[in-house]
């Protein structure tokens, strides 16, 4: 038979070993639980997201009420879901560990050291997620990833925490070393759906690490809005990656980088508190995408300043660091 | 054809859920309700709230309400608070163009859920 499964629904499930024909105009949903495989659901009508499951290219009416990075990653509403071809879901398994090899590690600033890792095995990931590093006596931390899957390695912003088992073995490590990761996880990078988009990007301390992904990977994909990027700190002496950050900018107009501290301001810096600085830099909000990052209770401060300034709840992005559970 | 659709659908209610929760997080007689709540999961059910209120698609049962709320009357959660809640939905649906009539009858709606919310 020729053409007779192409037309409108009757797609191909692919799960794990298993496939699964749909019949007639059947959703994924209806499928799935036809086949007797339990799927939450809720509405039914796209509008609660219980049904969100993660394929590779789900039909676009399925993802249609999805934010630009759940679409990105192949994530759709099941009850809204008609595909005509295959459609291979993903399962919602963690991903395995992977052992990376140190390749280099400095001093970034007074507690903070840039480490660059080589994966040994495949890691897919995007500038701005986050990996969990796995301490070899099983404590795991997560840290954004600072580099670009072209750049060949993983990039990440180490501060030492007082105390900390994971920061403070990581400071010890050299170039050889392996380190387990696991990943990358998250929603905080960039989509190239809009490259006319006014982007901003706020972080406090180590949030410098996703923000530089972020921007690096905006520009290497072509993005043509202004970027404006705000790295705050307590003080001067920690803000970090200045002139790296400064040549950025200086290759691309687009870009625009600040920075803020709380105090101490000479006059490269901007001084008060980051989400008010932010607010003043930023202009008009409702046309803006925001990626925060950072400290959480910072983070949380600036989602919400932002957001009442007129930014958009769907377009905030956010990474909130959160302390170790004690 | 329901008021949700009527006032365009999933689009037009992003914008005014974002709305209403400006008004929630802003107002000094339930802003301290919204204290250290999670923003993106909170708009998240303040849109389920707006969508089955004014009869769109989505289940919202009784049960959900009072669960969700029970912690809230620890804090408070009064009938005051509800009204509050009430005036700002009116206020956002007249923004996206409602008619008396629409936002009265999704008043009515939300009205009968007093109880569930107070844990009655």
């Amino acid at each position: 038979m020729t053409g007779a499964g192409e037309e409108a629904g009757g797609g191909l499930l692919v799960l794990g070993t298993r496939e699964l024909r749909l019949l007639g105009d059947e959703t994924v949903l209806e499928g799935l639980e036809r086949a007797g495989i339990e799927v939450a659901s809720g509405c039914r009508a796209g509008t609660c997201c219980k049904c969100m499951l993660r394929a590779d290219s789900p039909p676009a009416a399925s993802q249609a009420s999805l934010r630009a990075t759940l679409r990105a990653q192949g994530y759709f509403l099941a009850c809204q879901a008609r595909p005509t071809g295959r459609l291979r879901l993903h399962s919602s398994e963690a991903p395995a560990p992977v052992e990376t090899v140190v390749e280099t590690i400095e001093h970034v600033a007074a507690d903070v050291v840039r480490m660059r890792l080589r994966p040994a095995g495949a890691l897919a990931f995007r500038a701005g997620q986050y990996l969990d590093v796995l301490h070899p006596e099983g404590p795991a931390r997560s840290y954004s990833i600072a580099s670009l899957p072209a750049d060949g390695h993983l990039e990440l912003h180490v501060r030492r925490i007082p105390g900390g088992r994971v920061s403070g073995w990581l400071h010890g490590r050299t170039a050889g070393d392996t380190v387990r990761v696991r990943g990358a996880f998250g929603q905080c990078f960039h989509v190239a759906d809009e490259p006319c988009k006014k982007l901003l990007l706020v972080g406090a301390g180590t949030g410098l690490a996703p923000l530089l992904g972020i921007a690096r990977d905006a520009l290497s994909q072509g993005h043509t809005g202004p970027i404006d990027l705000i790295h705050g700190g307590l003080e001067p002496s920690r803000l970090y990656l200045r002139d790296e950050l400064a040549a950025l900018a200086a290759g691309a107009p687009q870009l625009r980088v600040h920075h803020c501290v709380l105090r101490g301001a000479t006059r490269r810096e901007h001084e008060g508190a980051l989400d008010d600085v932010a607010v003043r830099l930023a202009g008009p909000l409702g046309e803006t995408r925001a990626f925060l990052c950072g400290d959480g209770e910072i983070v949380r401060r600036l989602q919400r300043t932002l957001f009442l300034a007129g930014l958009p709840s769907a377009e905030i992005l956010a990474d909130p660091f959160l302390p170790a559970p004690a | 054809m329901s008021l949700y659709a009527r006032l365009g659908g999933e689009p037009a209610f992003r914008a005014a859920v974002d709305a209403f929760y400006r008004r929630m997080l802003t107002d000094d007689r339930v802003a301290r309700f919204f204290e250290g709540v999670d923003m993106e999961g909170q708009i998240a059910k303040q849109k389920a709230f707006l969508v089955f209120v004014t009869g769109g698609p989505g289940e919202y049962t009784g049960q959900e309400l009072r669960a969700a709320h029970a912690h809230l009357s620890e804090r408070g959660l009064s009938d005051p608070h509800v009204d509050v809640v009430i005036e700002h939905l009116g206020a956002v649906l007249t923004e996206l163009g409602a008619g008396t009539e629409d936002v009265a009858a999704v008043a009515a709606l939300a009205e009968g859920l007093r109880a569930e919310v107070l844990g009655r």
